[in-house]
């Protein structure tokens, strides 16, 4: 930093995005498999009634 | 009305809030034309708010949690927008005067924020749908927007703390607005540890709702946050008080983060409704038992 102006930080950019898209991403990927398991059980315990 | 019929009006009104929110800046900056059809900024900014919050609400409330194709169809809309979004945030717009390339982060931070709070105030309405009305569907949308609303509530927090400290010096300070968000990520978090650990469905679902509305008080304490007390976080901005140029990766982004939220809860609401179908079906044996009688019977 210098006279009260914030230089370079691409970095924090970087990691700022990287994380956005990595959290989003593994949540999406857990929901679609979440899902596929609840149908599953699903499908399952109306098979055994 | 046919089934189809509300998403195509939360379609229309998604487009009426992309079109004022975004198309009308990207025309006046890049086409150098004129489409905001004689509106005024401010009234062009409401309708852009105003009309995605309500298609948003419409697509929620006219899911039935069985196809997930809509969802998908959201998620994937909402990536596009995102990564128009991105590519305008970090490679179009210029630095910031004081916050250099800092203030791209901005970009992502302020729409999570907004759809955070987003999140948390659908789960607030649904807890108060579902103590008025009991339909098992307001409690599955509940656990869906409080579990989203929790991860952009995380994510906020991580980005809060990547942007302070090239800017304040710090990962974390004890800033109102920043206690006041943790105590919101924890509350909620809380709520949803409260659902784990209870197993009956109705108590489950009164507890969890009582419990978002107490919680959700702390929404509104959030926003405030910076005006009501010496906060180092800077103040609520808006169009009047953000360049022009800094408009379109803004937009983009909030749309994109809504579309992916509506997406992410229309999902986890149908695994929530799918969980309490399997727990309030009857056993197999007395199921089958039932079956029998009704043949008999027949």
């Amino acid at each position: 930093m210098s006279a009260g102006v914030v230089t370079g930080g691409w970095n924090f950019v970087i990691a700022a995005y990287s994380i956005t898209v990595a959290v989003l991403a593994i949540y999406g990927v857990t929901l679609i498999t979440r899902l596929r398991a609840e149908r599953l059980r699903a499908s399952e315990n109306g098979e055994s009634r | 009305m046919p089934r189809r019929y509300p998403y195509t009006i939360a379609t229309a009104l998604f487009a009426i809030g992309i079109y004022f929110g975004l198309a009308v800046t990207v025309a006046d900056q890049y086409l150098h034309a004129d489409i905001s059809l004689g509106l005024p900024v401010a009234a062009r900014t409401l309708i852009s708010v105003f009309s995605g919050l309500i298609a948003a609400v419409i697509w929620l409330t006219a899911d039935d949690l069985k196809s997930s194709r809509r969802a998908h169809a959201l998620i994937l809309a909402g990536i596009v927008l995102m990564l128009i979004g991105t590519w305008f945030g970090l490679f179009v717009a210029p630095p910031e005067q004081f916050m250099g390339n800092v203030q791209r982060i901005m970009y992502v931070h302020v729409p999570t924020a907004w759809n955070g709070l987003l999140a948390l105030t659908v789960a607030f309405a649904c807890a108060i749908f579902y103590l008025f009305n009991g339909g098992w569907k307001w409690d599955a949308r509940m656990e869906a927007s409080i579990e989203v609303g929790v991860l952009l509530a995380f994510l906020l927090c991580c980005q809060g703390a990547i942007w302070a400290k090239p800017t304040w010096g710090v990962w974390w300070d004890w800033d109102p607005r920043l206690t006041t968000t943790a105590v919101l990520l924890f509350a909620f978090l809380g709520i949803l540890a409260l659902r784990k650990f209870v197993d009956d469905p109705v108590k489950r679902a009164v507890w969890s709702s009582v419990a978002t509305i107490i919680a959700y008080v702390d929404v509104p304490i959030v926003y405030f946050s910076v005006r009501w007390w010496n906060s180092l976080h800077q103040l609520q901005s808006n169009p009047n008080t953000v360049s022009k140029p800094f408009w379109i990766p803004l937009r983009a982004n909030a749309f994109g983060i809504l579309f992916v939220m509506v997406g992410f809860i229309m999902l986890r609401a149908r695994i929530a409704a799918l969980r309490l179908e399997t727990e309030m079906a009857p056993p197999p044996i007395l199921s089958n038992e039932i079956g029998e009688q009704l043949g008999e019977a027949v």
